[in-house]
């Protein structure tokens, strides 16, 4: 199967409804058939328990844009969205939420950014229509701090609506939580991110699948995508940082005491304590170094591409 | 951990050729494997029982007993049964007990059998309840595993059970609540892609589940229990817990290694920060003129702030190793592409 046949592909990971997926279809086919390309849409059914399957099959009847992958059971939101980017076959891969909050009539502006010359366009929820403090609040503070952290100039990560170009996608690596790092992981290597303002709308069938819980362990997981995102090319160096201040104080003091300050040498009450505390110090800041060259060598041999835009050639 | 190198697989299973036979030969619907580690199995039984079972739903069927170092009587018992059963009855004997996991996979590797049926070595199951499992593959599970429901044996085993049972769905997220009823029937590809060692043998749902397996829990009618009441021994709990916090990581965690280093490390730093802390103001604020080094416990509190940003070291190493292999790793199982 050639990965480049189309022009177009929306991934949309589909978990429990079926009351939103005919609307959702009608509105993509007005708006991206509407494109004058050609294009797909990949519905990435993570075996949801209602009928969803089934509205899904009905509209495959109907239209020969539209593929479903199905789940063999529930996985979650990012493995959905993994797959639905390796089985996606366009050029261009935009990714949506079946919910409705997301407005399919934004995705022409989207393609046309990307147009432009980006290689990520991400959709920004200027208008939330959400509860404030469950969901609202907390999507600020982690937006605030993954962008005060990973320099990323983003308002909103957690917004569904992206575009990406084939070559990226092909590249990142999607596990565990991270599609919500996608642009962040992106602009290591090099991407260059727009940000357009969507439509964002409210809920009107269904229930909304996510929590607060989830606002925490975003938070957790970046401190984990900043290192990846700037250390991962030379993890030595970030083992290195580490261990300085380990090795740094230790060695300062070495000084110390051998010039020998008689308040803080060797045979004085704080310099006996002292001794001990370094001489712990140093082994934790030279198991650090060794970690990173662990670290190094995992990288080193794990022959992945770190930069997948260096392929980006004449496109 | 005990190399899986099994022993001396003496007589060939069903004789038809050797180990090589298995991508040759024609194949059987169903193969069972019953290890066998106790004298006084009820071999005879276990066949008859499920064995007219298969014959009435209509299976073909083949049965591998597995010696866990179990010699003498009961293994002759086990060489004449295949003698008389026309090539439907295997045997391995292995030269030492080596655990279920062992036996399943030994047993797996000479199996021709598209599906695998485990069975304890003793009548435990109603063989009725035989139908309800197949249905449940047929209805497209990849596994089925078996809930004993109502249980016969003593209460106090039920609730040790229980209290197992809750600690590892709390554990891995799935929902099993009868893990140690080893009555189960797998497709073949569940165990061609399971690396399975250890005490796999009773995870085996749960361990299916994490690799994107569909595991179903049946409930079935409990006929028979050995052993009597009892509290199981501190080394049985202690197995079990190390079982579970090994489980635990490798659910929970594979993907994101630095959220169980950290939280590791996390409280060592933490502990250690306490410690140094308290040392430090009782020094200043205290009368008395003394050295630090004097107190164990500012030593103590030092070093476990340096084995905590230790684990944690070993946590981002841990995040770089999955972050350059995330490629290989998937996540899902896809049952179907609808183009």
């Amino acid at each position: 199967m050639s990965h480049k046949e189309l022009d177009l592909s929306i991934v949309v990971p589909v978990f429990d409804e079926e009351q939103n997926l005919p609307v959702l279809h009608r509105e993509l086919a007005l708006h991206v058939g509407g494109l004058g390309v050609t294009w797909e849409v990949v519905y990435v059914d993570d075996r949801s328990r209602d009928r969803s399957f089934d509205v899904l099959m009905e509209l495959r009847e109907q239209d020969p844009h539209v593929r479903i992958v199905r789940f063999r059971r529930n996985f979650g939101q990012t493995p959905a969205m993994a797959a639905g980017f390796e089985q996606s076959r366009g050029r261009i891969v935009v990714t949506l939420d079946a919910d409705l909050q997301n407005d399919p009539a934004d995705i022409p502006r989207l393609v046309a950014r990307l147009a432009e010359g980006f290689d990520v366009v991400v959709g920004w929820r200027k208008n939330r229509q959400d509860g404030l403090w469950l969901r609202k609040v907390p999507s600020r503070i982690a937006n605030r701090l993954i962008a005060r952290i990973t320099g990323a100039d983003i308002h909103d990560t957690g917004c569904t609506l992206k575009a990406f170009r084939r070559e990226l996608v092909e590249n990142l690596p999607i596990y565990a939580e991270q599609h919500r790092f996608l642009p962040v992981l992106a602009l290591a290597s090099g991407a260059r991110i727009a940000e357009i303002t969507v439509n964002h709308r409210p809920r009107i069938h269904g229930v909304s699948k996510y929590g607060l819980g989830r606002a925490v362990r975003v938070a957790l997981d970046l401190f984990t995508m900043k290192m990846l995102s700037s250390f991962s090319r030379s993890p030595l160096t970030y083992f290195a940082l580490l261990a300085a201040p380990f090795l740094a104080l230790p060695a300062l003091y070495l000084v110390v005491g051998v010039v020998g300050f008689s308040g803080v040498a060797f045979s004085s009450r704080w310099g006996q304590a002292a001794v001990l505390t370094f001489m712990m110090m140093s082994m934790a800041g030279l198991y650090f170094l060794m970690l990173g060259l662990l670290a190094e060598l995992v990288v080193k041999t794990s022959g992945r591409p770190f930069d997948p835009l260096v392929q980006r050639t004449g496109t | 951990m005990s190399a899986p190198l099994a022993g001396e697989v003496q007589p060939e299973p069903s004789g038809s050729g050797g180990p090589q036979h298995s991508k040759l030969s024609r194949t059987v619907d169903v193969t069972l494997v019953v290890p066998v580690t106790d004298v006084h199995a009820e071999l005879e039984e276990v066949l008859e029982a499920y064995g007219r079972e298969l014959d009435r739903l209509g299976r073909s069927w083949e049965c591998i007993l597995v010696f866990d170092g179990i010699k003498g009587a009961p293994l002759q018992r086990g060489v004449a049964l295949q003698e008389s059963s026309k090539g439907r009855v295997g045997t391995i004997s292995l030269h030492r007990a080596f655990g279920e996991t062992v036996c399943l996979s030994s047993a797996f590797e000479n199996s021709r059998g598209e599906l695998l049926l485990t069975l304890p070595q003793y009548v435990q199951i109603d063989p009725r309840e035989l139908g309800g499992l197949f249905d449940a593959i047929d209805g497209g599970a990849d596994m089925v595993t078996t809930r004993r429901e109502p249980r016969v044996d003593p209460k106090v085993n039920q609730l040790q059970s229980w209290f197992f049972n809750w600690v590892v769905r709390l554990v891995t997220g799935a929902s099993f609540r009868d893990l140690n009823s080893t009555t189960r029937l797998m497709r073949r590809e569940v165990l061609e892609q399971l690396t399975i060692y250890g005490s796999m043998y009773r995870y085996l749902p749960a361990t299916a589940y994490r690799q994107g397996f569909r595991v179903e829990e049946l409930p079935v009618r409990h006929l028979a229990e050995w052993g009597g009441a009892s509290v199981f021994g501190p080394g049985v709990y202690m197995r079990r817990t190390l079982d579970i916090v090994g489980l635990m990581f490798l659910s929970r965690f594979t993907h994101k290694p630095l959220r169980f280093f950290g939280a590791l490390g996390g409280s060592a730093i933490l502990v250690g920060s306490l410690l140094v802390v308290y040392q430090l103001l009782q020094w200043a604020l205290s009368a008395e003129a003394y050295g630090l080094y004097q107190r164990p416990t500012f030593l103590f509190g030092v070093l476990f702030i340096v084995l905590g940003s230790q684990t944690i070291g070993f946590g981002l190493v841990g995040e770089i190793i999955i972050y350059t292999q995330a490629r290989n790793l998937r996540e899902y199982r896809i049952e179907k592409v609808y183009e």
